[in-house]
């Protein structure tokens, strides 16, 4: 039962960095190659928080949000001004570099040893401990970004940003400012995920950097993709479904370190699948049809 | 000790550019992001790795398997994956996924195979190398150092000068516009892979020889040479062997100055600058993209 309780707040997790993926991939056709990286910025920075300044929970989400904001501008400002692939490149860039940094930078994130100790959050006196208070929280966040993203994909701004998926020279011959717009929606989705980063840091306590790795990230765009690009809720159920399902492995009694690879084996295998026959994933409206060279 | 610095650089720069050539032959040709080079340069190592080990093969003759199974499986994406997709006129970005699945799929394939752990192909012992200006240099990384330059010059004759490579060249810079002038674009999309491939292959062996490998260090490689194309222009050979040389370099002569630790984030900075002022590369020619 616990078990199952543990499942159902890294559902919550995922889907919480999954839609805010979706703001940048579904909606707006940016692939971000970077997403784990955000999510690691937001934990290291709640989990250093937490150790060395004893600060509060909520303080420490901030916190997080606006580091994962202003490093996402060092990305997108120099590669979202360019054509073509520059994007992609540089959120490939990004992922291992800060995965470097997390491993390699020992007197601050202790690297591969990892941050032991992260205290429970406590909001307004009150301490969650259990799965269930865990849960309730993740749940709660997760909720609140499904609402917030919702906001933004059916507002004026959100028209935008699917303008630019399908036509970007078009949208921009209507008098956008593609640049802005593309911009902007990066940072966001990157600060999103970093409440995703917080949440877990303080859910397990420990992190280290294996968490955060480009195959993590690969994850993440999986669900996005496979739940369905450009749809909300698609990254909801994806988030279930790629969770849930590799379980399996460990269930009929695959040995953990065998699990762990089946099921990276599991979700690449679907993505290439998904690709191949159903681009458009389980509730898309999109196919990234738009072909840049 | 700058003597040592230098050809500490100039090995790192050799590694970087073998592994930046396949990349950029695919990326030019196709226009395709390919990730899955990450996983295939990490397959040569560990099935020659698997040879000598395992089955006890002599070293030449492991090598010819290691880079005839990571052409294998560099065919295996293009003719169950890439082509279908571009039957079906799939954008390149779709392609990429396909890509980014694979290498995970590969990856792991590798990690269940050979544990997470460092392996080593290394059968004989470390020697102590041959002494240039107080600077000490292995046999190996000599090979690492004249195979980059070898190889590179070979792949620069191949495109400029023999049929097959025009034919890349031409698809590179209009499939549809090859196809009307006859040429047979998927077979020289084939052949690209199987080039493409064989060079990972060959990249990851040679540098095996010199280091240890783990399943996942393919993508720090990657990261290497794509930022070697980007520096250099990832239409010109002599950009691509040119870009190695200043990533290899900065890194090793900024680690002079600053930490080891830093040595990853001087790449990002690197790679910051040029999408920033020159954004072609050194080579490259500024184009504009037309948009009909």
């Amino acid at each position: 039962m616990t078990y199952l309780l543990h499942l159902f707040i890294l559902v919550g997790i995922y889907a919480i960095l999954s839609m805010s993926l979706n703001l940048i991939s579904g909606y707006t056709g940016l692939l971000s190659i970077a997403h784990a990286g955000f999510y690691g910025i937001g934990a290291y920075v709640a989990a250093l928080m937490a150790l060395h300044a004893h600060t509060n929970f909520l303080l420490n989400i901030a916190c997080g949000i606006v580091a994962a904001g202003l490093l996402s501008l060092v990305v997108a400002v120099p590669s979202l001004r360019l054509r073509g692939d520059y994007f992609v490149i540089a959120t490939f860039a990004f992922q291992i570099i800060a995965f470097s940094i997390m491993n390699n930078w020992v007197s601050v994130t202790a690297g591969p040893f990892g941050l032991p100790g992260i205290p429970r959050p406590e909001i307004l006196g009150f301490t969650f401990v259990t799965h269930i208070h865990f849960l309730v929280l993740v749940g709660a966040f997760a909720v609140l970004a499904l609402f917030f993203l919702n906001r933004i994909v059916h507002s004026p701004y959100g028209r935008v940003l699917r303008a630019i998926r399908e036509d970007e020279v078009f949208t921009q011959s209507l008098g956008k400012n593609v640049t802005y717009f593309k911009i902007s929606v990066f940072v966001t989705g990157a600060a999103i995920a970093s409440i995703g980063g917080a949440l877990y840091a303080h859910y397990i306590t420990f992190i280290d950097p294996t968490s955060f790795t480009i195959n993590e990230s690969i994850f993440i765009l999986a669900i996005v993709i496979i739940g369905g690009s450009g749809n909300l809720v698609g990254s909801i159920v994806g988030a279930l479904v790629l969770v849930m399902v590799p379980e399996f492995f460990r269930f009929i009694g695959m040995p953990s370190a065998i699990a762990a690879n089946m099921r990276q084996i599991f979700y690449g295998g679907l993505l290439v699948l998904f690709m191949m026959f159903m681009p458009e994933g389980f509730l898309g409206e999109y196919t990234f049809k738009k072909g840049e060279r | 000790m700058l003597s040592q610095q230098l050809i500490n650089g100039l090995i790192s720069s050799a590694a970087i550019c073998l592994v930046a050539l396949g990349f950029a032959l695919v990326y030019r040709v196709t226009g395709l992001f390919h990730i899955a080079h990450g996983a295939l340069y990490v397959a040569g190592m560990y099935v020659t790795y698997a040879c000598i080990s395992i089955a006890g093969l002599a070293l030449g003759f492991a090598i010819m398997v290691g880079v005839g199974i990571t052409i294998a499986l560099g065919l295996v994406f293009e003719i169950g994956v890439s082509r279908p997709l571009r039957r079906k006129k799939s954008s390149i970005l779709v392609i990429f996924v396909a890509s980014l699945g694979f290498y995970v799929v590969l990856q792991n394939v590798i990690s269940l195979l050979f544990g997470n752990g460092t392996r080593s192909i290394r059968t004989w012992s470390i020697r102590e190398g041959w002494e240039i200006l107080g600077a000490h240099i292995t046999p190996v990384q000599v090979i690492i150092i004249a195979s980059a330059i070898t190889l590179s010059i070979a792949v620069m004759i191949f495109q400029r000068w023999t049929k097959m490579g025009q034919g890349m060249r031409a698809v590179a810079s209009d499939p549809e516009l090859a196809s009307i002038s006859g040429l047979n674009v998927n077979n020289i999309i084939l052949l690209t892979f199987v080039l493409g491939s064989a060079l990972a292959g060959i990249a990851g062996i040679v540098v095996s020889l010199d280091a240890d490998m783990t399943p996942t260090m393919g993508m720090r490689a990657l990261l290497m040479g794509v930022v070697a194309v980007i520096v250099g222009g990832r239409n010109s050979i002599p950009g691509v062997a040119l870009g190695a040389l200043i990533l290899g370099m900065t890194q090793h002569l900024g680690t002079w100055q600053i930490s080891a630790k830093w040595q990853d984030a001087i790449v990002f900075v690197i790679l910051l600058i040029f999408l920033l002022f020159r954004p072609q590369g050194f080579f490259g020619k500024k184009m504009r993209t037309v948009h009909v």
